[in-house]
């Protein structure tokens, strides 16, 4: 009785600072530093014809002379177009893998979803290299295969073209995304209203077509949406297969406008400027669409039946076409990609002794690649460790209800989701510019991982709401009242129970930053150069064979890491 | 009279628009079990939330043994690590990557306690709630009840000013909530231990309870010993929330010499003087008595606080029967024991208990 009256007493004295309070503006703070500046910057610069850091200058000339050049509009209005021709074969393509995992008898449909996962991760440019050996007009193996038959004079097969992109992009992870998405979908689908059908007299693909897809119509349209924002944001692609081709997307056209010289930052910032605008009326039509689309509400997972679509002897079709399309969009550009890295001269089978390990011993020699390799990890590490525990709070701010501005919070949580990278980076190269937050970030592998770490955001705070949502309130509160503080609460009891989503979170981040090229590519030096980048240096000047040894590189520490993650028993798939 | 461990005066709370608990005082004395009741949604648990810190008043004052732990008006609030109380949750909220052992040890690993100290008074509290054997077991490898064997040791363990249990035995099976209820106040009187008692289950209230809060809408609407609420409910709410009624509406008449209540056939019954203070004649009123309280009779009985009723429905229960009885504009369903039957359609006479009858404006 006495602890609690001195205690109690000693309270009255104490003017109260509610720490939740000022966690929240705290992070606030940060994000409209780091956020919600950078996107100022970007809108505001348009306006500003000074170099950044100068004294401003405001008028429309950066408008007016982005507006003025016709390849401006048409790099805008191909990435609406490229992004959405790859859509549609993505989007059915998509539908079938979701539909013959979670609602046929297939067999293997939990080694496939994982492959799937798997194929999610395999980062894009290494696969985009391995399709320019493959289908090169000079060089690439399957033109020359072509080539070898009678009735073929010219190579059939340009990856440097409209098509070409649409192609390599049904086997990057874009498609993985959608099936990931998709399956759970199909999975919560009661089966009942299959049934319902069946029985009605309607054959298996009827209903597929006439059941089950009109009644998912507005969960895959929810996806298909989001997939096409993310289309927009594609830029690896675009930048390999398309600039020789004098095909722009606004992302390649930004990226040329800061790498020329002098850099051309106002009409970088008015083209990215017009491209938010665009972003930001299609957002609100998908927003106010979903609004009017809550008439679907059979895909509730209460009281559902999981009972599967038998396919007959074509459940083995199912398996061997599903196997068959990953092998062919994913495996096979692997396995040509090694090769290739181990060929004197890429293609050339004929010439005297085509196979040598001088690739491999250039780059692995060379003092560039350990700095990189160094800058890579230093990055990756802290935007992975640094994410967990910053975004890790962040969430738990916002569903601890007491935020007063959760809102402002949210709105900025999500902000870097649909911002593209190649736009992050670029805000955010202003705010160094224009700050003295240069003198720490600008050039540096910090300010990498700050671009990389704010680009987490969305989904790692997103990952620890649900996490947290899911622990429930009563275990924290449990031992506040048994007298923890909140510091003592999070290291013991919130922390280790969300292990497992702070070490799958934190193992994507680190994959993430590992691959990532559009966000760090205005921000990196000679000095903090990460691996990424200097796989595309070596690739847009040439060096094919280097750029394939540092992308398979790459893509085998991805591997390493799934493989780690599913030791540590990261779930990788819907199932339990 | 030693000061209350714990005090409520005109303690408010809104979540947005809704107040959930609107204005309650209250205290608990030392050594007894004081059961918030109602229904879900009635504000009970945030005022147990409130006791412990979890909640922040809007407004009046909360003191436990004496000091003042959330006054808002003086800028005043303890945060729940201050508070020296023991929570059992609902869920239990057994924390399910420690031991039995280490979630026993907690509130006093939190209170940097030695670990000689730690392992007596670990085994100690886990021999009172019967769990001796299972120190090492994975919190997760245990039943319902053994989880919640563990958050009352882990609440007990450090000796809390105040036990706060919110509907901890909602979670079990009937037989097992029965077993843990009998356990429960045995080692309350043992332990002299402090409870406030938070459900919605009457049954659980009646058997536990020193006293019972009945929470109606944020307010409370009575407080008492269990057998004073449900002999005399203060308000209609309190008399059909704890055991069933029986309710007839009618009009307050009152004369010079006498009063009674006229139902809607006419027929009449007399009001005792001390709980009609305030209503004048005319006033539309309730009656409200306990089922039990009401004896069928044979027709052919006259006594003042008798009315006429006509069965309409005639059920077998086993031990008993169970009569459907028209009268005076209701339907009232009364158990009677096997000895006497009435058949459906005779006339029979219902006669009350005036000493436990009700009478409620409308």
């Amino acid at each position: 009785m006495d602890v609690t009256a001195t205690t109690a007493r000693h309270s009255i004295a104490r003017v109260r600072v509610r720490p939740i309070r000022i966690a929240e503006l705290s992070f606030v703070a940060f994000f409209a530093l780091v956020t919600g500046l950078p996107l100022l910057f970007l809108l505001g610069g348009s306006f500003n014809l000074a170099a950044p850091g100068q004294p401003a200058v405001y008028g429309l000339a950066n408008w007016a002379r982005a507006f003025s050049d016709p390849a401006t509009v048409n790099a805008l209005w191909m990435s609406f177009l490229l992004s959405g021709a790859r859509l549609i074969p993505a989007i059915v393509i998509a539908v079938l893998f979701a539909w013959l995992i979670a609602r046929t008898d297939m067999p293997g449909g939990n080694a496939i979803e994982f492959f799937c996962w798997m194929a999610y991760f395999i980062p894009d440019f290494p696969l985009t290299l391995a399709w320019i050996l493959l289908l090169d007009p000079n060089y690439g193996l399957l033109n020359s295969l072509a080539l070898e038959l009678p009735f073929v004079h010219s190579a059939p097969f340009n990856p440097y073209s409209f098509w070409g992109i649409v192609w390599v992009h049904t086997s990057t992870g874009g498609i993985w995304f959608k099936v990931i998405l998709l399956t759970p979908v199909f999975r919560r689908l009661s089966a009942a209203l299959e049934e319902a059908a069946r029985v009605a007299g309607a054959k298996t693909t009827t209903v597929l077509w006439r059941v089950t897809v009109p009644l998912l119509s507005p969960m895959i349209l929810a996806v298909a949406v989001l997939s096409f924002i993310r289309g927009l944001q594609s830029f690896n692609t675009e930048l390999l297969l398309g600039t020789p081709a004098g095909i722009y997307v606004y992302s390649t056209r930004i990226y040329d406008y800061i790498r020329r010289e002098p850099a051309s930052y106002g009409e970088a910032t008015a083209l990215g400027s017009v491209f938010i605008v665009a972003l930001g009326i299609l957002l609100f039509l998908y927003w106010r669409f979903l609004r009017g689309k809550r008439r679907f509400t059979v895909v509730t997972g209460q009281g559902y039946s999981t009972a599967r679509v038998r396919l007959g002897g074509w459940r083995y079709v199912a398996l061997a076409a599903c196997a068959l399309y990953i092998a062919i969009m994913t495996l096979l550009p692997l396995v040509f990609l090694t090769l290739g890295s181990f060929m004197r001269r890429y293609g050339f089978f004929n010439i005297s002794s085509p196979f040598t390990l001088a690739h491999w011993q250039d780059v692995l020699r060379d003092p560039i690649f350990f700095l990189a390799l160094k800058n890579s990890l230093l990055i990756a590490t802290i935007t992975a460790g640094v994410g967990v525990v910053l975004y890790s709070m962040a969430a738990y701010v916002l569903v601890s209800r007491r935020a007063v501005m959760a809102p402002v919070l949210e709105a900025f949580c999500w902000l870097p989701h649909i911002l593209p990278g190649i736009l992050l980076g670029l805000g955010i190269l202003w705010l160094f510019l224009a700050t003295p937050l240069r003198f720490v970030f600008y050039g540096t592998t910090w300010g990498i991982a700050l671009a990389l770490m704010v680009s987490d955001s969305p989904v790692t705070t997103q990952a620890f709401r649900a996490g947290y949502l899911q622990l429930g309130a009563d275990l924290e509160e449990a031992a506040r009242v048994a007298g923890a503080s909140w510091g003592y609460t999070y290291r013991r009891v919130l922390l280790p129970l969300l292990a497992p989503v702070a070490g799958a979170i934190g193992l994507m981040n680190f994959g993430g930053a590992l691959t990532s090229i559009s966000t760090p590519v205005l921000l990196y030096s000679h000095q903090s150069r990460p691996l990424a980048l200097l796989m595309l240096e070596y690739s847009v000047t040439g060096e094919l064979e280097r750029g394939a040894v540092l992308g398979l590189l790459i893509t085998a520490m991805i591997c390493v890491m799934m493989l780690i993650g599913r030791r540590l028993g990261l779930q990788l798939s819907g199932q339990q | 009279m030693a000061p209350p461990v714990l005090e409520f005066r005109k303690v408010v709370k809104r979540f947005d628009t809704v107040t959930a608990v609107d204005a309650v005082s209250f205290s608990v004395h030392r050594g007894e079990i004081f059961t918030l009741l109602g229904p879900s949604g009635c504000g009970k648990t945030t005022t147990l939330r409130l006791v412990a810190g979890l909640e922040e008043p809007d407004s009046g004052e909360i003191s436990i043994d004496g000091a003042t732990v959330a006054a808002p008006g003086r800028g005043i609030f303890l945060p729940p690590e201050k508070r020296r109380l023991g929570m059992v949750f609902q869920s239990y909220a057994v924390w399910p990557h420690l031991t039995v052992f280490e979630n026993v040890a907690f509130p006093l690993r939190v209170r940097r306690e030695s670990s000689e100290v730690i392992r007596e008074r670990v085994g100690q509290a886990l021999q009172t709630v019967g769990l001796a054997g299972l120190p090492d077991r994975g919190a997760t490898q245990l039943s319902g009840g053994q989880q919640q064997r563990v958050a009352l040791a882990r609440a007990l363990v450090y000796e809390p000013a105040i036990l706060l249990l919110d509907e901890p035995l909602s979670n079990l099976d009937a037989k097992l909530r029965e077993q843990m209820r009998f356990e429960l106040r045995a080692l309350q009187k043992k332990l002299s231990l402090t409870i406030l008692y938070v459900t919605h289950d009457q049954t659980e209230a009646m058997t536990l309870s020193d006293r019972i809060a009945m929470v109606n809408s944020g307010r409370l609407e009575q407080v008492g010993a269990p057998e004073e609420i449900y002999e005399r409910p203060a308000t209609p709410f309190a008399g059909q929330f704890l055991g069933r009624t029986v309710m007839l509406e009618g009009t307050f008449r009152r004369s010079a010499a006498q009063q009674w209540v006229e139902l809607a056939d006419g027929e009449r019954i007399p009001a005792r003087m001390d709980s009609t203070g305030s209503l004048i004649d005319g006033a539309r009123v309730r009656l409200i008595t306990r089922p039990e309280d009401i004896v069928i009779l044979p027709p052919d009985r006259l006594e003042p606080t008798q009315i006429d009723a006509i069965v309409e429905q005639v059920d077998y229960l086993g031990d008993c029967f169970e009569y459907y009885l028209r009268t005076a504009g209701a339907l009232l369903i009364l158990t009677a024991p096997k000895k006497d039957r009435y058949a459906v359609g005779a006339k029979v006479r219902l006669g009350f208990d005036p000493a436990r009858l009700s009478l409620y404006a409308q």
